[in-house]
């Protein structure tokens, strides 16, 4: 039995990543036309209706909007949703981390919010002395 | 494009395909995925006009292709054996195919007969078996007919050629986009191109999705035997494998999302998606290894 990673994630959504990495490195400003799904498709040798989904998701997230027979474009904010979600969803995975490994060393929860709270001192402290 | 109700095919008193149904949209590219003996072949052929249905309902193009004239004029199947003439050199052959299909693109043709180095002046029976799969590739690409089924089109290619074989297959479709069925046993291979998976199993149309549905549509679960048997016991148990002592690890099938936070006791696992495919199929309890173990028994 083979067991594959967590990050073997469906083409489309990979495609929506690329396509995010791209806005973020400066490669499409807003309202630029983003590539289109038979573009996509040739890029990276998958079928058009994958890639269509890729770009579907980030309409629906706000950060492509259509523009009827003309294709898709990047929102004027499509940039501060991507680092925000990005953001959101890197915490959340972060969190979830410190909660799975204070449960698995018996660290009971109220001490877990003490360690934060003296994190966020230290943190506060180091500022303080810059 | 292609839609069946109830279709079963019988070579004799041997039953290929019963009851299948399934209905395959305009201008997708469809994976036909199966187990050796599954019925692909036979259901390919069917949808083609080569074999007689034996009982249910098969339309293609709104027409019975047995009998349609528009079907076949539509249409191309490409598998290895394909009875081309043998008197005929590889340009001639080309030549007759272009009186057939009116679609037919010439320069693509010879563009790809000259990136593929297969000599114009050569005769078909004298190619190796890789270098009669690629004409016969070449052939479907250049017909750019509506409909166009490649039974296992790869046979006998090398890596490089099949890897160009599917970026071909891709670009071509984007520049001319038809029906297109592709039968293979490399899954891994053809995902990416392919809108949906169709899984013949048991004679009859056992799946029809996408392939990002079939992967989700397994999982692999490690973890404490109970926790995990638990667990199995809620969902469709494909596999087991209680070979160290105090675990276990299960492949189960999940009807609808898991909300793997809810078992936080279980290591969750997706499969690619030719794995799925193969567990999802996998009638024998216990595979290979329970064979080994009941002879070594004896």
């Amino acid at each position: 039995m083979k067991f594959y990673e967590e990050s073997d994630l469906p083409i489309y959504i990979q495609v929506a990543e690329w396509l995010e990495n791209e806005i973020l490195r400066g490669q499409f400003e807003p309202d630029d036309k983003i590539y289109s799904q038979y573009q996509l498709a040739d890029l990276f040798t998958i079928n058009p209706a994958t890639a269509g989904k890729g770009l579907t998701i980030l309409f629906d997230h706000d950060i492509l909007y259509k523009k009827r027979g003309l294709g898709m474009f990047v929102t004027p904010h499509a940039r501060s949703v991507i680092l925000s979600k990005r953001k959101n969803e890197k915490l959340t995975l972060l969190v979830n981390g410190i909660v799975d490994e204070a449960e698995r060393l018996e660290v009971p929860f109220d001490e877990l919010i003490d360690m934060l709270k003296s994190a966020k001192m230290k943190t506060q402290g180091r500022d303080k002395n810059d | 494009m292609i839609e069946c109700k109830k279709l079963s095919k019988k070579y004799r008193s041997h039953s290929a395909l019963s009851n299948l149904n399934c209905t395959i949209q305009e201008n997708t590219i469809t994976g036909v995925i199966g187990r050796n003996g599954a019925g692909k072949t036979t259901f390919m052929k069917l949808i083609a006009g080569y074999l007689k249905k034996t009982s249910g309902e098969l339309h293609v193009m709104e027409e019975n292709p047995f009998t349609s004239l528009k079907v076949s004029a539509n249409s191309i199947f490409i598998d290895d054996q394909m009875s081309l003439p043998t008197s005929l050199n590889l340009k001639e052959l080309l030549n007759s195919f272009a009186r057939f299909y009116p679609n037919w693109n010439e320069p693509l043709a010879n563009e790809l007969m000259t990136y593929f180095q297969l000599p114009q002046k050569a005769y078909m029976q004298n190619l190796s078996k890789g270098m009669r799969s690629t004409f016969q590739a070449i052939i479907g690409f250049a017909a750019r007919c509506p409909l166009t089924i490649y039974d296992e089109p790869t046979t006998g290619m090398d890596a490089a050629v099949r890897k160009d074989f599917y970026r071909a297959l891709l670009k071509d479709y984007l520049a001319f986009p038809r029906t297109i069925l592709l039968s293979s046993h490399h899954l891994e291979e053809i995902e990416n191109l392919l809108e949906n998976v169709l899984i013949i199993h048991d004679q009859k149309a056992f799946m029809h999705l996408s392939v990002s549905e079939l992967k989700e549509s397994v999982v692999a679960v490690k973890g404490e035997k109970a926790a995990v048997n638990e667990f199995a016991s809620m969902h469709n148990k494909l596999s087991i494998n209680e070979s160290f002592p105090g675990m276990a690890m299960a492949v189960v099938q999940v009807n609808n999302y898991i909300r793997r936070e809810n078992f936080p006791h279980l290591t969750f696992s997706n499969l690619t998606a030719n794995e799925a495919f193969i567990y999802l199929t996998d009638s024998r309890e216990g595979g290979i290894d329970r064979v080994f173990e009941r002879s070594e028994l004896d």
